[in-house]
């Protein structure tokens, strides 16, 4: 155990880590911070420059990044009422009626603040949760990572703010991009149109690109843009945040569990844990007419509740390549690509590595105090660069970073394809996010359903026979019937006071 | 780019019906009861029923209305032309154009056209959009052609370094 945390610290206490953290650490919050460029499109962006740095040093700027771009999120949130990624939409209002009461200092304070405080209790509970849950994964078989992955599937389309129907064929056309190519259980080349582009299947890394980058360029071509930051001078940042911390460390200590919840179930992100996190705070509050009016109380919670859900989105993604969100569905690329295959034994073998992941996700939200301070105060000045000037550069690293994945154009291709899918998708009411997870799990899945089909001899009952695989079953089971039984359950009530008992 | 759910819900039953008939149509593994057909043939089907009860409309009621956040400061816009809808496919055709030309005229002017172009498009000046679309391939070609040694082409303006 020390030996490994010693062996950790001389893994990351290299040049090129170093480095790396701080300069992803500097990316993300400039890309979180600009309206419209969300946390998963600069983690996105980021996977071909990781192609060329140690294992390490790869993860160091996948966690730095995510983890600072889903705090500058909030920056022109409070600055401007227009959140910077998804995951600050929540509270964007709240914390702009707070800054026209003249506390933007508060409210961006508490950002930095309870964001690091969330991250860190994300990564605890990381550390304490993986571990023994790898010690349980070792037994499973195909058929429990059938349920699993069926389970976090289900999940992704549950959580959607959207029709969950809707959500299900996202899924499912998902899983139908991962049919695409020869790495199928009979290695026959499968809805592959002849072309020898399509052979290889579709890579995760450029249809994510084409659907949170390249669609966001699409529909900045058609939406105004955002007005710019007015200038300001901003007094101490960090002033009066430990007073919120003991006044308010019960909605603290609430986020970061909700927050921790949300990110381990698969497929449910930041955002959702924002808002849950929100709407839990402003239903327990015992100042709920406060909200809204710029209270600092819903801050606390969903700030912290956003940035926990981060690290703890990667314990299902390290257990079981099983992605906690989109983020984590990138990050399990990344691993893939540098040998560290998800799975319980990575604990085991590489347990040194995996002491890193935990450091690096403390040392960035350490980092996120005084790097968080610095951009606030240069908001003013970031927040100037007009869309004009951005977008044209998303567009050629969009270009370039998915050539560099394969060195062939054909990723580009991908690219533009996945841009198109996703802003018509996405401008319909199809959550993208659902079919980004079941791009990322379709083989995974597939694998394992056939695998467990041949062992069963065709034979459906060996499903549920095991006990784990029985348990996660009847959760999966419970995940399809639940929007049914709600449906019915709403049509039931807006029939019921119109009818009349015939009998 | 807002369709009725009909049209949607019906293309996903026709793409979930060609998915499940094209996987019916693979062999499976010899031998063996199933194979590389079971899977393509539950996805299709579920889609297919997924579409069906889309155009009926079914889970419409779950659907949350997007919440815009009003900009302050009341901004007026000329009412958008019949066209209008189509710029959002100008970044796609762009990167299709990457594809089709980056291998003749090498990656720093096609990466000019293409930064010029959508900088305009998103309503930049000249004066702001002539710079960037000098420096900017300079910059990218920087960083992942000498930093990260991606083969990016060459074409007709070699950088020199």
């Amino acid at each position: 155990m020390l030996n490994t945390l010693i062996e950790a610290f001389a893994l990351i206490s290299t040049w090129e880590v170093i480095i790396a953290l701080l300069a992803a650490s500097v990316y993300g919050l400039v890309i979180g911070s600009l309206p419209g460029l969300s946390a998963t499109m600069a983690t996105a962006l980021l996977v071909p420059v990781t192609f060329y740095l140690s294992p390490i040093a790869a993860i160091a700027t996948i966690v730095a990044a995510s983890t600072m771009a889903i705090f500058s999120g909030d920056i022109p949130g409070a600055l401007l009422r227009i959140p910077g990624t998804p995951a600050s939409a929540a509270y964007a209002d709240e914390a702009y009626a707070m800054t026209r009461k003249g506390e933007a200092e508060l409210a961006l304070g508490a950002g930095v603040w309870f964001s690091a405080v969330g991250g860190i209790a994300g990564t605890l509970s990381l550390m304490i949760l993986a571990p023994p849950l790898a010690e349980i994964a070792l037994s499973f078989s195909t058929f429990e990572y059938f349920w699993l992955a069926f389970l976090g599937l289900m999940c992704a389309t549950l959580v959607a703010r959207s029709s969950p129907v809707k959500a299900i064929a996202a899924m499912f056309i998902g899983l139908l991009v991962a049919c695409i190519g020869i790495e199928n259980p009979g290695g026959v080349p499968r809805f592959t149109f002849g072309l020898t582009d399509l052979f290889g299947g579709i890579e995760p890394i450029p249809a994510l690109v084409g659907v949170f980058a390249v669609a966001q360029v699409m529909r900045a071509m058609l939406t105004p843009e955002p007005p710019p930051i007015p200038k300001r001078k901003f007094g101490s940042i960090m002033a009066g945040q430990w007073k919120l911390t003991k006044k308010y460390h019960v909605q603290m200590t609430r986020g970061n569990i909700i927050g921790i919840i949300i990110g381990v179930l698969p497929g449910a992100g930041a955002d959702m844990a924002a808002w849950v996190s929100y709407a839990m705070s402003k239903k327990f509050s015992k100042e709920p007419e406060k909200f809204g009016t710029g209270h600092v109380e819903g801050l606390v919670e969903a700030g912290a509740s956003n940035n926990a859900s981060i690290a703890s989105g990667w314990v299902p993604s390290l257990l079981f390549g099983i992605p906690g969100d989109t983020i984590a569905a990138i990050a399990i690329g990344v691993l893939y690509m540098k040998g560290l295959n998800p799975g319980p034994t990575l604990f085991t073998e590489k347990a040194s590595s995996m002491y890193a992941i935990y450091l690096m996700f403390i040392i960035a939200n350490l980092l996120m105090i005084p790097l968080g301070i610095v951009m606030i105060r240069l908001a003013s000045y970031v927040l100037r660069a007009p869309r004009s000037s951005i977008m044209p550069v998303i567009m050629l690293c969009c270009a370039v970073g998915s050539f560099a994945i394969g060195n062939n154009m054909f990723g580009v291709v991908t690219v533009a394809t996945f841009g198109i899918i996703g802003y018509v998708m996405e401008a319909n009411g199809y959550p993208v996010a659902a079919m980004v997870l079941g791009v990322v799990m379709g083989t995974m899945v597939e694998q394992a359903f056939v695998t467990s089909l041949i062992k069963s001899d065709g034979s459906i009952l060996p499903f549920f026979e095991r006990p784990i695989s029985a348990i996660l079953a009847a959760f999966a089971i419970g995940a399809v019937i639940w929007p049914v039984v709600v449906w019915l359950w709403q049509r039931l009530k807006r029939q019921a006071p119109a009818a009349t008992p015939a009998r | 780019m807002r369709l009725p759910d009909r049209v949607t819900g019906s293309f996903l039953v026709v793409l979930g019906g060609a998915a499940a008939y094209g996987g019916w149509l693979l062999p499976p593994v010899p031998g063996q009861p199933v194979g590389p057909n079971i899977f393509p043939l539950v996805i299709g089907s579920g889609l297919a029923l997924c579409g069906l009860a889309i155009t009926f409309g079914i889970g419409s009621t779950f659907e949350e209305e997007e919440e815009i956040i009003p900009i302050e400061g009341g901004e007026t816009r000329p009412p958008p032309g019949r066209f209008y809808g189509l710029r959002a496919l100008l970044p796609p055709a762009l990167l299709l154009f990457y594809v089709a030309v980056a291998d003749r005229l090498g990656f720093i002017i096609t990466a000019a056209l293409i930064v010029y172009a959508t900088a305009s498009a998103l309503g930049a000046r000249w004066r702001l959009a002539l710079p960037l679309a000098v420096l900017a391939p300079i910059g990218i070609h920087l960083i992942f052609s000498k930093l990260l040694r991606v083969p990016l082409p060459i074409g007709l303006l070699p950088m020199p370094w």
